[in-house]
């Protein structure tokens, strides 16, 4: 057999031969291999690795962006809710006032109503009474004029008006 | 040869020899064996080292790793379809990583350097035995797949446009992993026997540019394993109205 050959008691063995095991062939195929993969498979990848790192800043950028506004928005709430109970504080007060300041004015009207009332009634009954008055009078002189024709002689209206002249000369 | 002044110490020629290990009754080629665990071994540590330190900026291996899953996802998305793909693509990426890397594998290890009792080492993929238990894989996966994704509705597929159809269907059942196993297995076996003719004939300078075509076609080949593959199970999983 072959001098370049090495064997083990397996039958596993080396073979150094340059032909038979081709490596001088494997040793160009792999070199040009070695030569111009990594250029075309490396700029690919690195291409990859910018794509994917510039993504990555983008949305770092984004995150920074988006933190900032929250922080922003944040702000804006708590500023919101701090007038928001303002108002409401404000609201509470002014209800109050209003409500008592309502309440004021019904009890002075419903005062004034009251007395309204009672002065109406007042006046409406001196109306009546002096009405009244002035209806008795009227059919007492009725009376009167009706019973006078009966009742009054000469005699009766001398007496009559001297009384009168004598009341007035008391007055 | 009395003309020439030196006897040329060129390569020998060997087909059909094997390392055989027997077990039982069954007679295994040992040296497909050694090189589909080398590969297989390259391949874990490959990923291993890959996966050991992931961050978040993709440097060296991981970057490799990256890019090579996301060829796998497109691959897969675009055969299978955006419904299922994840499913079946650590499948499609296996036969393709491993059927990629057993090709160049072969072709670029010096394999010769190391002399067994009987046969050589060499890709996996030209062993008709290889490709033909890829391509069964293969099989059963779509119809698994199929079956899983459809349930007894898979069967459809048989008579689907029209009844007539039945028959070429059935035979296609056949014909798929056997046009698989024998595309693959034909071409690895025909790069190795044309390096090595040619080896034979003339040992130096010529080799080069054919083995560097048997690296593109090895490449090729991977490919269109792992995207029939992927093909033929989202025809299975493919819903038509």
């Amino acid at each position: 057999m072959n001098y370049s050959s090495i064997f083990f008691a397996s039958g596993f063995g080396l073979n150094f031969n340059l032909f038979e095991t081709n490596i001088i062939n494997l040793a160009v195929v792999i070199f040009g291999l070695y030569k111009f993969l990594p250029n075309f498979l490396g700029s690919m990848l690195e291409r990859r690795r910018s794509v994917i790192l510039s993504d990555l800043k983008d949305a770092e950028e984004r995150l920074d962006t988006a933190n900032l506004a929250l922080i922003e928005a944040k702000k804006e709430l708590a500023a919101a809710e701090k007038k928001a109970k303002q108002i409401r504080t404000d609201c509470k007060a002014r209800a109050e006032a209003i409500r008592l300041e309502t309440e004021k004015r019904t009890v002075e009207e419903m005062a004034r109503i009251k007395q309204g009332a009672a002065s109406d009634l007042n006046a409406e009954a001196a109306r009546v009474s002096s009405q009244l008055r002035q209806e008795a009078a009227r059919l007492a002189i009725e009376k009167a004029l009706g019973a006078l024709p009966k009742k009054l002689d000469q005699k009766a209206q001398e007496n009559f008006v001297s009384q009168s002249i004598k009341n007035l000369g008391d007055v | 040869m009395g003309l020439l002044p030196f006897v040329f110490p060129f390569a020998e020629l060997e087909v059909g020899q094997h390392l055989y290990w027997q077990i039982g009754n069954i007679r295994l080629h040992g040296q497909v064996f050694m090189t589909s665990w080398i590969v297989i071994g390259a391949l874990l540590a490959l990923v291993v080292i890959g996966t050991r330190k992931m961050e978040r900026d993709p440097r060296g291996v991981q970057n490799l790793l990256e890019f090579l899953w996301d060829y796998i996802r497109d691959l897969a998305r675009t055969q299978i379809g955006e419904k299922v793909y994840r499913d079946w693509m650590p499948f499609i990426g296996t036969l393709f990583l491993f059927i990629f890397v057993s090709n160049w594998g072969g072709a670029l290890v010096p394999w010769r350097l190391i002399r067994l009792p009987s046969g050589e080492l060499g890709a996996p993929t030209a062993d008709i035995n290889t490709t033909v238990a890829l391509a069964l894989l293969v099989s059963l996966s779509y119809f698994y797949a199929g079956l899983s994704n459809k349930g007894l509705r898979y069967f459809e597929y048989y008579v689907h446009p029209t009844p007539i159809m039945l028959p070429f269907k059935i035979v296609e059942d056949f014909t798929k992993p056997l046009s698989l196993s024998f595309r693959l297995f034909g071409n690895i076996l025909a790069d190795e026997l044309v390096v090595a003719v040619l080896v034979f004939l003339v040992p130096l300078v010529l080799p080069v540019p054919v083995m560097f075509l048997g690296l593109f076609t090895s490449a090729i080949q991977a490919l269109i394993f792992a995207t029939l593959a992927a093909y033929y199970i989202g025809e299975a999983v493919e819903e038509h109205h």
